[in-house]
């Protein structure tokens, strides 16, 4: 009975967080004019010129482009570099190993706002300032003592005799790396695919300074919101375009980022 | 051998984070103690730049904001707690409340930005709901004493669906007889949270802790900037969005990057105890 009661509350909870949703999706498909008359009436016609607008005439389709871009090309990018760098500080033994570790740890101290001026200053010496290339870097260098970390305590789970035997078979390093250690890395990449992919995609500070001349989407959506002050449905129909490549994701992976995140969080 | 390989593994990792986060670090420290102005390099001041944030009106007003936002902190904790225990206890459709109450955090700061933007403007949907009430409407972002309010519930409503997600990971480590036992012994639920929910659960509610304190620090730029741009005035101005400003105007860098080595004062000192806990958990 008493938990029947709290069903409500709860109830109410999921409610505030679905409707903002559905309300953006809802006025997306309807005219201004429908919109300034009726913001809360389910649409009667949908109409998508909302979104062909904001694809085409905001430019969103570039934007998009970008996004990708940078996203999967920092992602695929964070899973070699923390690979490579997990196998190092778990498997392999070498001086200073702690220290290392903990050191790339210490690196989490310093966001991107701590380091902003110079950061920016040194994306314009390596003449990285509007690349694409400058964005990836960046997101890598951002995210990847976390993916470090994840891949590190992964790794450091497994056990020793593999690398061992590997070792009595007549295997290099690099080649147990390769061979053994990389592919056994898959549920922690996938993980960390995910978590990486979500923060590139949402990234709007060191994109707003690296890309300038170019935006990714979330720079595009937030100009959007000061352009169309006016007309609310366009952005809305921006917003639905910006947020359905993770709205899917989720509610195709929702098992594995669920997992990820709280094994992520806790225990990598 | 072995040690080589493992350097040669590291390298290109090392060199991206000493690159672009451990070079500006000191780069900015420097930075901080110089007059520069626009490209011009400056000179030594001292801490002449600290001194004069030490009376800019903007400044202790960021950093007031980031005390009251910390102030409520219980509030960000023990929200997203007290859903995952009723979940863990198995309260009727547990693994749709989990579902949704997370897709919020998926999202971007852009996104709930621009859709609360709509929401809570002046002539947005809320105080059109508000009409169809008889109540006044109120410029929710617009006055400086409801914007920052306002800010807060946002960022908690995207935000709460992570910690619960966590404290549910947690609350999976709960030995499982131990409730049985007290619930055969006629333990209230409440008991229960108390003397063994809770006392189990504290490093985890140690990590949310600190955790969102650090994102309160650092991770609300994306919605200042869609949802307010820091005001009106400086009512939602938080020291990151204030090193953005100072960025932007471009012609004092030094003075910037000294607002920058005030923020890493505070974040050091917490993900100084986020790396700990993490360190214990990794068990490298």
């Amino acid at each position: 009975m008493f938990k029947r009661l709290l069903s409500l509350p709860m109830a109410v909870i999921a409610f505030t967080c679905l409707y903002p949703l559905f309300f953006t999706l809802n006025n997306a498909l309807k005219t201004n004019k429908e919109y300034i008359l009726d913001r809360f009436g389910l649409v009667s016609s949908p109409t998508f010129e909302n979104f062909v607008q904001a694809w085409t005439r905001s430019r969103l389709s570039e934007y998009f482009l970008n996004s990708v871009t940078a996203t999967v090309g920092a992602c695929l990018l964070l899973i070699l570099l923390s690979s490579m760098a997990g196998f190092a500080l778990a498997i392999l033994r070498f001086p200073l190993r702690r220290l290392v570790f903990i050191a790339i740890l210490a690196s989490l101290m310093i966001p991107v706002q701590v380091v902003l001026v110079p950061f920016y200053k040194t994306i314009i010496a390596f003449g990285l300032l509007n690349t694409r290339l400058g964005l990836i870097l960046s997101y890598t260098a951002f995210f990847l003592p976390f993916s470090i970390y994840l891949m590190t305590s992964f790794y450091a789970g497994l056990p020793r005799e593999l690398t061992e035997a590997a070792r009595i078979d007549g295997c290099s390093y690099p080649q147990i790396w390769w061979h053994v250690i990389f592919p056994l890395g898959k549920p922690a990449m996938i993980t960390l695919g995910i978590l990486n992919a979500l923060y590139c995609w949402n990234d709007v500070l060191i994109s707003l300074l690296v890309l300038q001349n170019e935006r990714t989407l979330m720079v595009g959506i937030a100009a959007l919101r000061g352009e169309y002050t006016t007309n609310v449905p366009l952005l809305c129909a921006g917003i639905v375009l910006a947020a359905l490549p993770i709205v899917a994701l989720y509610l195709i992976f929702q098992r594995q980022i669920v997992n990820g995140i709280a094994t992520g969080a806790v225990k990598g | 051998m072995e040690s080589r390989t493992a350097w040669a593994f590291l390298a290109p990792s090392l060199v991206l984070i000493a690159l672009f986060r451990i070079a500006p670090l000191i780069w900015g420290a420097q930075l901080s103690l110089t007059d520069a102005r626009g490209i011009t390099p400056g000179d030594y001041v001292g801490l002449a730049n600290y001194r004069e944030l030490a009376s800019d009106p903007a400044f202790q007003d960021s950093m007031s904001n980031t005390i009251l936002l910390i102030a409520t902190l219980p509030v960000w904790v023990c929200f997203p707690l007290l859903l995952a225990i009723l979940i863990h206890q198995g309260v009727p459709g547990g693994r749709f409340y989990r579902a949704t109450y997370f897709l919020p955090a998926i999202l971007s700061s852009v996104i709930v930005g621009s859709i609360f933007n709509t929401l809570l403007r002046r002539d947005g949907a809320v105080n059109a709901l508000l009409k169809l009430a008889g109540i006044a409407p109120v410029d929710w972002l617009g006055s400086s004493s409801t914007a920052l309010i306002s800010l807060i519930v946002v960022q908690l409503w995207a935000t709460f669906g992570m910690s619960l997600l966590i404290f549910l990971a947690g609350l999976s480590t709960v030995p499982q007889d131990m409730i049985e036992a007290a619930t055969l012994d006629g333990a209230k639920l409440r008991h229960m949270i108390w003397h063994i929910i809770i006392p189990t659960l504290r490093p985890i509610i140690e990590f949310v802790a600190v955790v969102t304190t650090i994102g309160i620090l650092t991770s609300m730029f994306g919605l200042i900037y869609v949802l307010t741009a820091g005001g009106p005035g400086t009512s939602t101005t938080l020291p990151e969005f204030l090193i953005w400003l100072e960025l932007g105007k471009l012609n004092r860098p030094g003075y910037a990057a000294a607002i920058s080595m005030v923020l890493f004062a505070l974040m050091a000192g917490l993900a100084w105890a986020q790396i700990r806990i993490m360190q214990r958990n990794a068990d490298v």
